[in-house]
Order: structure tokens, then C-alpha cells, then sequence
């Protein structure tokens, strides 16, 4: 009889026929058209600012403003969890899911204190985005200032 | 007390597990063995501010339960064999600081509870006690925290991914008694089958138990 437990890569074979996988078609459904309703909420939020005068950018501030402030209450509040769990990527790309990812080790690690558990945790989830966002954009920059002529 | 084989023990004189005591959390009373556990807890936190002294306080008070339970006086156990999920083994060595009992850490991830009571029977058989103490202990909140993300976080567990019990078992061994007796141990080797998703732990552990 074939043993999977022959090799590590007979293992690995046998492991993934064997796991379930994730409902893929369920997940995206949910992801579209929750991430596709955080999206219309910031732009109806959008349109009242321009509605109301103000200009696209001042608009567009307000928006990300709200909708962060948003995404970090109901993370306090034990909500988005439940919100994320259900959406997946449709609550964690926009920028609701940024937010979550900063507030949540916030929470975790204020029983370790406010300056090393609090400061110094708070983006152990969303550090390795800030890093590598600000990395590219840095040298993105620097390749539109000397080819695109910026 | 002789080794059968590759790589098991067979105890002439099997010691007994004289006494049992279990407090879980509020998920693991949902399950069809609620009735089996001595105390079921409501609160994840029970009273404490952090998941660490909520774990520490399990571990506490399930090891003052079983002494408490087998009515044997506690400067006659000899050892303690305890350990848990957490760095340094932190609820256990917490919790048990005031237990009085000399103590040894132990940590097995998934089989630590069994890896206590294999120990503790060698030293019951060898003479060295003649009752000891094993207990552990584990708490879903404190792991996620240490092993994967904030509760808090909005992302999706995939199917394979396990729950980590809130709760804790303790248990007496003594050297004599009615039974259930401890007749053979057989230690597991470490084999790892390269298995990296931190959600598929059964499949990390599965290549062991062979």
C-alpha cells in the first residue's frame, strides 16, 4: 500500500486531498458585494461633501476619516470581526480593514501596558503593509522623478 | 519497570490514577462531554484582567480541586509535573507558585498532559513518589495571541484551522490504588513532515502519532 508518510512530499499531497477547502465561490460572493457596499458608502459620503461644497479632495478625506473611524469602532466594539469573518477581503482591503488591522493588536496588547504593549505592538499586523507601501512608493517616486520626469 | 520493543515502557507495578479534575470554558461546555468536566466556566476571563491570569487561575484552582477531591494531604505528593502553550510556560509556573509542591515544567504542545503523566509514572514506579500531581493547561484567547493574530482582527480561519480548549485537566498519580492503572507508556518521536500552515495543526501532529 502507498504510505503517505514516505516523504514529505507524499505527505503534502495526501494532506491537501484530504483537508477541505475553503467555499472559494461563497467567499467571493461575500467579498463582493460587501467590499462593493463599504465602496458605495464611502462615495455616497463623498457626494454629500461635494454636495455640500466642498472640493473632490477635501472629500475624499472626509471619507477615508469616516470610514477608518468607522472600522475602528466596530472593532471595539467586537463587530468587524464578525464582519471580516463573513466578507473576507471584502471588509480587508478597503481601507476599513487597514484600520482593523491597527486597532486590533491595540486591544490584545494593552494588558501588556500602554508604551510596550499598546506602542509598541500596535502594528504587528499591519507593519510588514507599511513597510513594503512606503518602500515601493519611495522608489516608485524616484523612478517617475528621473524617467516620467515628475 | 522494563523497555518492550523500540521504544516503550511497561510498568511492574502500574500506578493509578487516583484522582481527576477539569474546569473549561464556556465553548468547550457547549459539547456533548459538558457533563464530564467539574466546572464549566461563563466567563473567558473569570474575574482576571488578561487572558494569561485567567489561563494561570485555571490551571490554579483545577490542581486545588483535585487535591482537594482525592482528600490526600498536600505535603504528601511528592512531585508536580505541569506545563502549558505559553512562553516559559508562564500559567503554569504562575499558577502553581503558591502550590508548594517541588515542580517540574513540561512542555509538549498538543501531548503535554500525556507527556506529565508518562513521567510521572516513572517516578512513581522507580520509588522516587509515591503520588504526584500532572496537570495542564491551555487557553484559547492566550494562544491565538501568541501563535496567530489579535481576536479582534476581521480575517478568515480556513476549515482546517482547530479551536485551542480553554480549560484545564489535572490529575493524581499514586503508586497505589483501585486503577485506572498506567501499565505501558510509549513516547512518540518528533517527525516532521514539512507541513507550514499554522491552521492545519492536526496535520503537523498526525505524522507524529505513528
Amino acid at each position: 500500500m502507498d504510505n503517505p508518510l514516505d516523504t514529505q512530499e507524499k505527505y503534502s499531497k495526501y494532506v491537501d486531498k484530504k483537508s477541505p477547502n475553503s467555499p472559494i465561490l461563497k467567499n467571493c460572493f461575500n467579498a463582493f458585494w460587501v467590499g462593493g457596499l463599504i465602496c458605495s458608502i464611502g462615495q455616497i459620503i463623498a457626494n454629500f461633501c461635494k454636495y455640500q461644497g466642498m472640493e473632490q479632495q477635501s472629500a475624499n478625506t472626509v471619507v477615508s476619516i469616516i470610514l477608518i473611524g468607522l472600522a475602528a469602532f466596530l472593532t471595539g466594539l467586537n463587530i468587524f470581526n464578525k464582519i471580516g469573518k463573513f466578507a473576507g477581503a471584502g471588509s480587508l482591503i478597503p481601507i476599513t480593514g487597514f484600520a482593523n488591522s491597527i486597532v486590533s493588536p491595540a486591544i490584545e496588547y494593552k494588558s501588556e501596558g500602554y508604551v510596550m504593549g499598546v506602542g509598541g505592538k500596535m502594528f504587528t499586523v499591519a507593519g510588514p503593509v507599511l513597510v513594503f507601501g512606503i518602500s515601493a512608493s519611495v522608489i516608485i517616486g524616484i523612478i517617475a522623478t528621473f524617467f516620467v520626469g515628475g | 519497570m522494563n523497555k518492550l520493543g523500540k521504544q516503550t515502557i511497561k510498568f511492574d507495578a502500574p500506578p493509578t490514577i487516583s484522582q481527576t479534575a477539569s474546569i473549561v470554558g464556556p465553548k468547550e461546555a457547549q459539547g456533548p462531554m459538558a457533563k464530564y468536566f467539574d466546572q464549566c466556566l461563563d466567563d473567558e476571563f473569570w474575574g482576571e484582567k488578561t487572558w494569561e491570569k485567567a489561563e494561570s487561575k485555571i490551571i490554579k484552582e483545577t490542581t486545588n480541586m483535585v487535591i482537594a477531591k482525592s482528600g490526600i494531604a498536600s505535603n504528601e505528593i511528592d512531585f508536580c509535573f505541569a506545563g502549558d502553550l505559553l512562553n516559559q510556560c508562564i500559567s503554569s509556573s504562575f499558577g502553581l507558585r503558591e502550590i508548594n509542591i517541588p515542580f517540574f515544567g513540561v512542555f509538549g504542545a498538543c501531548s503535554t498532559f500525556v507527556e506529565s503523566m508518562s513521567l510521572g509514572s516513572v517516578f512513581i514506579e522507580s520509588g522516587a513518589a509515591k503520588n504526584v500531581i500532572c496537570a495542564t493547561s491551555s487557553h484559547f484567547c492566550s494562544a491565538e495571541k501568541q501563535f496567530r493574530f489579535p481576536l479582534e482582527l476581521g480575517n478568515q480561519r480556513p476549515p482546517t484551522s482547530q479551536w485551542t480548549v480553554t480549560g484545564s485537566g489535572a490529575v493524581i498519580l499514586s503508586a497505589s490504588g483501585q486503577g485506572p492503572y498506567i501499565t505501558h507508556i510509549t513516547p512518540g518521536k518528533i517527525v516532521d513532515m514539512g507541513i507550514k500552515d499554522a491552521n492545519n495543526m492536526r496535520c503537523c501532529y498526525g505524522a507524529c502519532s505513528f
